[in-house]
């Protein structure tokens, strides 16, 4: 969604746009699930107070407002844009379209017809006059001079190698995972903001997490909501309860206890039976009666839709490279906060960041001298890229990424976190990143990929592990054992991390107190949730 | 197993499916002018090959499993 926006807004300002993805554009990245879009609209009756209070108390007041109201006031302009473009939305039988509402949440949504509007959208691209390269995989962000001038990247089928020169490049790259069996992200493996790191660009995020729960009988289809059939039947075995965000009774414990939840928290609170030893725990919500086993870590390694990625400087998606754009849920706007606190969110707000780092890509492009190019760093780059191909002997990707895999994914790491581990878990990963991933291997162009990939979940880790270990408080999706409070005079902070001269630099930067809550009010009353031991 | 089965018979040689799969778990088979299950351990289960077929040869599973850990590979 964001990269095509993204595409269409620059052209439209003149520029001219190459698209490059690493699947078939309309059908990667996230787009076999999204459907939810939140619109807001005065008109309807909406309140934007109540609005941007909801994401502002649930998202534990950690969310950048600017970006919130942002997205909403503009959820309505991009709607009525996407409609125009031929985007079809799921309408009540009396052709209206359908609003979706939720307990406990204030925002509502509408439904895209799911899977078909990113070809409706790619359509809408090519017809403006957007280049679209299908499966190629970035791996390489070009600088020179301090500028952002391109990038490399590999084809899918031949490893053939691609260089781009770009007088702006935006990145839509989705969120980051350690690539997980469970839910369906196993293709969201944060690339970009892997690449945009190595470059110098400022990352946020990171320590928040998506607790989605699976069934324990069928854990890769995630709550059988994904795995359709071509008449959008699940072939699982769990009925779609609804967005796991709205569910608040999630399970019954081992203990025959109903488990219950924030409106938002997802299923974090299920990591928190877990680890008391209240496992299994069987599903069951107010429209699914029979108790079915579940199990967490669906989502493993991904922060909060539009929460986490490339730290945005102003309000077009420009980062802290020059010349570096970034949008959709590669950008950490932050429009969220701890929490992903409701329904529709992540698409409104692809199509709005897309729409606005597509403007300012093409307003900076136009003022930009032509790129240069050092042939050197091209050379360099080139044989880091292939290196995986050129080793004759080393360690499969398949294999590295599993052994990350079992050392992030235990409840005990990113869902109940505790310095001591989180440390253990640091040292084995600097271990991969330092001598596993320099002696990856790959025989054909797939695997090349995968090592690729790799690396970047590797860096997904350690970036995790830093700013959890970081932020010594509990907040929103961030739940550490040994300081299971928050702590607002310290960590009403976004944590930022970059690297310099080979080295992971980490500071917070404050959430202007202007969007503090009144914190002489009681903490029970400012914090809806309760964590285990505070 | 998750992705299953593309259906020989079936299967007209479009190469849809190829395109469709964002794991690039599918390929072409260049003699047989079919499409074939290439790298079916990525396959995760998102079901752009079964929805995009045009003469359904495509068959899924919700089953997958992880592989084993083993002391290096």
């Amino acid at each position: 969604m964001a990269g095509m926006v993204a595409a269409i807004k620059a052209k439209e300002k003149n520029a001219d746009v190459t698209l490059v993805d690493k699947g078939y554009a309309g059908k990667s990245g996230s787009s076999p699930y999204a459907f939810w879009y939140a619109v807001f609209n005065p008109e309807w009756g909406h309140d934007l107070n109540a609005w941007m209070n909801h994401v502002n108390i649930i998202g534990e007041y950690v969310n950048n407002r600017e970006w919130t109201e942002i997205v909403f006031k503009e959820s309505y302009d991009r709607y009525q844009e996407l409609v125009s473009w031929g985007v079809e939305f799921i309408k009540d039988e009396d052709g209206k379209v359908r609003i979706y509402r939720f307990p406990g949440i204030e925002t509502e949504s509408f439904q895209v017809k799911k899977r078909v509007f990113g070809q409706v959208i790619r359509e809408q691209a090519k017809k403006t006059g957007v280049r679209i390269m299908d499966r190629i995989m970035m791996t390489d962000l070009l600088k020179q001079d301090g500028r952002i001038v391109g990038g490399m990247g590999i084809a899918m089928e031949s490893a053939d190698l691609y260089v781009f020169k770009a007088k702006a490049v935006v990145m839509c790259s989705g969120c980051s995972s350690f690539k997980p069996d469970g839910w369906p992200v196993s293709s969201l493996t944060g690339d970009g903001e892997a690449m945009a790191f190595r470059a110098g660009a400022e990352i946020t995020g990171k320590e928040f997490n998506e607790p989605k729960s699976t069934s324990a009988i069928h854990p890769a289809p995630t709550m059988g909501m994904f795995l359709w059939r071509r008449d959008e039947s699940s072939v699982s075995t769990r009925p779609d309860p609804g967005p796991p965000q709205v569910q608040a009774l999630k399970g019954v414990n081992a203990e025959g206890t109903e488990v219950f939840g924030l409106v938002g928290s997802n299923f974090i609170e299920l990591e928190f039976e877990a680890h008391a030893g209240r496992a299994p725990i069987l599903s069951r919500t107010p429209e699914v009666q029979e108790l079915i086993p579940m199990v967490g870590g669906a989502a493993s390694g991904m922060s909060i839709h539009t929460a986490e990625g490339l730290w945005p400087v102003d309000t077009n998606g420009a980062t802290t490279l020059e010349g570096l754009f970034a949008a959709g849920d590669s950008c950490g706007t932050m429009q969220v906060g701890a929490v992903y606190p409701g329904v529709g969110y992540a698409i409104c707000g692809a199509s709005v960041t897309g729409a606005r780092a597509g403007r300012g890509a093409a307003k900076y492009a136009m003022q930009a001298d032509k790129p240069e190019i050092d042939e050197k760093e091209i050379t360099r780059l080139k044989k880091i890229i292939y290196g995986p191909m050129d080793r004759k002997g080393g360690f499969s990707p398949r294999w590295v990424t599993q052994v990350l895999r079992n050392t992030m994914i235990p409840y005990f790491i990113m869902y109940v976190k505790h310095e001591e581990r989180m440390k253990a878990a640091l040292t084995l990963v600097e271990f991969m990143r330092d001598h596993l991933a320099p002696k990856l291997t790959a025989k054909d162009a797939h695997e090349l990929r995968l090592a690729i990939e790799t690396r970047s979940i590797i860096h997904n880790a350690e970036m995790k592990l830093r700013a959890s270990i970081f932020r010594k408080e509990s907040r929103g999706t961030h739940y550490r054992e040994d300081y299971p409070r928050r702590n607002d005079p310290e960590w009403l902070a976004w944590v930022i991390l970059k690297q310099e001269e080979g080295e992971v630099k980490i500071t917070k930067r404050p959430v202007p107190k202007k969007w503090w809550p009144d914190l002489s009010k009681p903490y029970e009353e400012i914090y809806l949730n309760r964590f285990p031991g505070e | 197993m998750s992705i299953e089965r593309i259906d020989p018979e079936l299967c007209n040689g479009c190469g849809i499916c190829v395109n469709s799969c964002p794991m690039d778990v599918i390929r072409m088979d260049e003699e047989g002018k079919k499409a074939i299950i290439q790298y079916p351990e990525d396959c995760m289960l998102c079901g752009w090959c079964v929805v995009d077929c045009p003469e359904e040869a495509v068959y899924i599973s919700p089953e997958k499993s992880s592989p084993l850990i083993v002391s290096w590979g």
